[in-house]
């Protein structure tokens, strides 16, 4: 019996290959976060360039480092640099109209 | 002669660098020409009047005009807002002066760099809102101090807001590069100290799936910034092993600041999957109270094959805040042998859940369309939740506690397989199994039926298609004879069966 225990348990022909747990379970157990935060994102910095809001862009900057921080390593980097530029475009575009400082809310 | 020189030059030099000397010559021609256009237009357009940033300049001369039409009244005024931006807020308070801020300013300085002359036509006819404000205020003598719109003033102090989103988006930056360095050498630490235990267990430590042979990669895969993989498999006893190292989102700012609300514990959860002789048909699960009544709700198996309440586990000498679920209480005693309760009673804090099934399916499936036509796929499973010790403030040296708990599971893997049970057992866990496919069945039953008749009607349609784009009519008619024939003889197969059971009934 001892000598079983000191036996390698190791069996190089019963090797499996690592396979990534399929995607048809994933999208119910993965965290939604990146993708809500880039939807967000996107939304906040359309309305800051149409409505011409300063805050509406500076949240959708935020929302796109939010989601950049959350994202999964399989995520397409387009997609994040997009929504980045995006956001900074809308920021810019709100200062160069409007070369004003943000005035708080309260 | 000047002329000539010239022309050398020009041949000498490269036609691209002209071209693009060309191209930058003309656009910068173009805005040159199109300033003072913009300007001209600026001027006539008051209700763009918003945009000063043609006046930077002229902040001086517009002032010196206003005071030139309208005597002495205005021109104390330049001055103070010139030179204490931040002053008009005293002045506000002087007696002597009456400081009356407009909203118009930005128009009435426009027009007084347009049209001096017709300085007072512009103020009755553009800007009537005003005019009860403007006139009483010149007649009156009175020091009106002009607020000058934020972004011309020579100072960043108005401009705070912009400062303080830019400060928060670099904290966020920087928490995100600490965090990920934290994470980073959280994860690093737990593979240093299991490497070796692992290493002696299993032939391939470390794999991501894309290399053609199986090699070792040796390292963790790094899925996201809080979550590491890694499998290991070539061992007796089971078919691999996927270990996730689920930290806390320490990259993430807004999860910091919803941690310190709600102090949750970094996580490593272990899913050994197992070979179908490398286990015998029993389903257990063993945690905290919180964990298995969640999981009781939400895994497939545990649903239907535990179906009495979790009991403390106390009564195998475990700590008491740590109960067991069961198929059979045969399984418990069989699997609480002293060496796992010294295991469990040693390690108990850091054990969320510990789960062994041969039915393993994953949690519930929520679908849309009713019951799912079949059974899910189930696989011999052994799942551990381990808790990082530290509750969020882990450090590396902390990773090593989590060894032993790594021994546990080499030894359970190893137990599980020697485990069998006895023939009652066996004959209650058959039953068991039976009972659940049964009641699955029942229960698709009605949704099974409509699907086998969708699936004839198709078939008979589809054979009506193929007579009908048959061209030859003879073979047409054949072929409606054969499907005729076919039917009959179903009809009458099923006239038999139902005499049969009559029969039986009788």
């Amino acid at each position: 019996m001892s000598i079983n225990n000191m036996a390698d348990p190791r069996r190089q022909n019963k090797i499996f290959r690592y396979k990534p747990p399929s995607t048809e379970a994933n999208p119910t157990m993965e965290d939604p976060t990146p993708d809500y935060m880039n939807l967000l994102g996107m939304i906040f910095s359309m309305c800051g360039l149409m409505l011409k809001l300063k805050w509406c862009a500076w949240i959708a900057v935020y929302c796109s480092f939010i989601s950049f921080a959350n994202s999964r390593s399989s995520e397409d980097t387009k997609q994040m640099m997009s929504s980045f530029m995006l956001s900074i475009s809308a920021v810019v575009m709100s200062y160069l109209q409007n070369p004003q400082p943000m005035s708080p809310p309260w | 002669m000047w002329g000539m020189g010239l022309n050398a030059n020009l041949v000498t030099v490269n036609n691209r660098t002209m071209r693009s000397v060309m191209l930058l010559v003309v656009p910068a021609l173009l805005l040159l020409l199109a300033l003072p256009a913009t300007r001209g237009r600026y001027n006539d357009d008051f209700d763009d009047g918003e945009d000063l940033a043609e006046f930077d300049d002229n902040d001086f001369a517009e002032f010196e005009d206003v005071s030139e039409d309208q005597g002495t009244e205005t021109e104390t005024a330049p001055p103070p807002p010139r030179a204490a931006p931040s002053v008009p807020a005293d002045e506000e308070d002087d007696d002597e002066a009456t400081v009356e801020t407009e909203d118009g300013q930005d128009e009435f300085y426009d027009g007084d760099t347009q049209d001096q002359d017709s300085y007072s036509k512009y103020d009755n006819e553009e800007f009537e809102g005003y005019e009860t404000k403007t006139s009483p205020s010149f007649k009156d003598n009175t020091l009106i101090l002009r607020e000058v719109p934020a972004h011309l003033q020579n100072s960043w102090e108005s401009y705070y807001m912009e400062i303080l989103m830019v400060t928060g988006l670099l904290a966020y930056i920087m928490n995100y590069i600490i965090g990920k360095n934290k994470n980073s050498r959280l994860a690093q630490a737990w593979f240093n100290s299991h490497r070796e235990l692992l290493e002696s267990n299993f032939a391939l430590v470390g794999d991501d799936g894309t290399n053609k042979e199986a090699t070792s990669t040796g390292k963790l895969n790094q899925e996201n910034e809080h979550i590491y993989n890694l499998w290991c498999s070539g061992r007796v006893c089971c078919e691999g092993m996927l270990i996730q190292l689920k930290f806390l989102k320490r990259q993430d700012l807004l999860n910091v600041l919803a941690r310190m609300m709600r102090p949750v514990c970094d996580q490593v959860q272990i899913k050994v999957t197992l070979n179908e002789d490398d286990m015998d048909t029993f389903v257990f699960a063993l945690g905290t109270k919180k964990a298995m009544a969640r999981m009781q709700k939400e895994m497939q198996d545990l649903s239907e094959f535990c179906s009495d309440k979790p009991k403390s586990g106390a009564k195998y000498g475990v700590p008491e805040y740590l109960t067991i679920l069961t198929e059979m209480g045969e399984v418990t005693d069989g699997l609480m042998d002293s060496k796992m309760v010294h295991y469990i009673t040693n390690h108990a804090e850091k054990i969320e859940s510990i789960h062994f099934s041969d039915q393993f399916s994953g949690p519930k499936v929520m679908q849309e369309d009713g019951q799912p036509l079949k059974l899910p796929d189930t696989k011999k499973t052994l799942l551990f939740t381990f808790n990082v010790p530290g509750m969020g403030n882990t450090s590396p040296k902390d990773m090593e506690q989590l060894l032993p708990l790594m021994n546990m599971v080499i030894y359970s893997v190893d137990k599980i397989k020697k485990l069998r049970l006895n023939r009652e057992g066996k004959q209650k866990a058959d039953k068991n199994r039976a009972r659940v496919e049964e009641n699955f069945l029942k229960q698709t039953h009605a949704q099974r039926q409509e699907a086998a008749q969708t699936r004839r009607e198709e078939k008979k349609r589809a054979e009506k298609e193929r007579i009908m784009s048959e061209e030859d009519p003879e073979r047409q008619r054949r072929m409606e004879e054969a499907s005729q024939r076919r039917d009959q003889k179903k009809l009458e197969k099923k006239q038999m069966k139902m005499k049969q059971i009559k029969v039986k009934a009788m």
